[in-house]
């Protein structure tokens, strides 16, 4: 049963990145469109959620001023490289 | 991600604090931060609204571009790293040092 998940776990995450890696290629031979957020900008506030193993839980970007820098790592897929 | 997690130390160092964000659910993040041994935030935008605020929404693959933020304590962006360049993340990194260093 364990080893079943296990497999189309997998099976999933090939059948991902068969999707996702020729469009990653092909986004790369076009030239970049640029960023509607420029340095300089001020980073919208937004609050969202991770699980943690328990619950979940806040994040706000507005938790962190004054205290930290944030990076704030968009990716496309979990389970996906990068 | 895995890439941030190698040099956390370093940021951490720097006063910064790493947050993943992508439209997966909170448990499948959860899963993949564990299997990639991720010990900081994945965070889930279930339906896009963040990703489309910050302008990295594709349509194509309903999904957001592979972009890096560095967002100051003043909360405006320092650095910005797109797609591929977006996998390496020395560039941040040394922002983070140097503004360590100047400070």
């Amino acid at each position: 049963m364990k080893r079943k998940g296990v497999s189309t776990m997998l099976a999933m995450c090939l059948l991902a990145a068969a999707i996702v890696c020729p469009q990653i290629k092909a986004q790369g031979n076009k030239p970049e469109p640029r960023l509607k957020l420029k340095v300089g900008d001020v980073a919208p506030d937004f609050k969202l959620q991770y699980f943690d193993g328990s619950d979940d839980k806040d994040v706000s970007l507005s938790q962190y001023r004054g205290k930290s820098n944030v990076v704030l790592a968009f990716y496309i897929f979990a389970f996906t490289g990068g | 991600m895995k890439a941030f997690q190698q040099n956390l130390k370093k940021l951490e160092a720097a006063d910064t604090q790493v947050l993943g964000v992508s439209m997966d659910s909170p448990y499948a993040n959860k899963a993949f931060a564990d299997q990639i041994g991720v010990t900081f935030p994945l965070l889930s935008d279930w339906g896009g609204d963040v990703t489309r605020q910050y302008g990295v929404y594709v349509d194509k693959y309903k999904a957001p571009r592979r972009i890096n933020f560095l967002i100051g304590k003043d909360g405006r962006i320092l650095e910005e790293q797109i797609d591929r360049d977006a996998i390496d993340p020395k560039k941040i990194v040394d922002a983070c040092e140097r503004k360590k260093l100047s400070r």
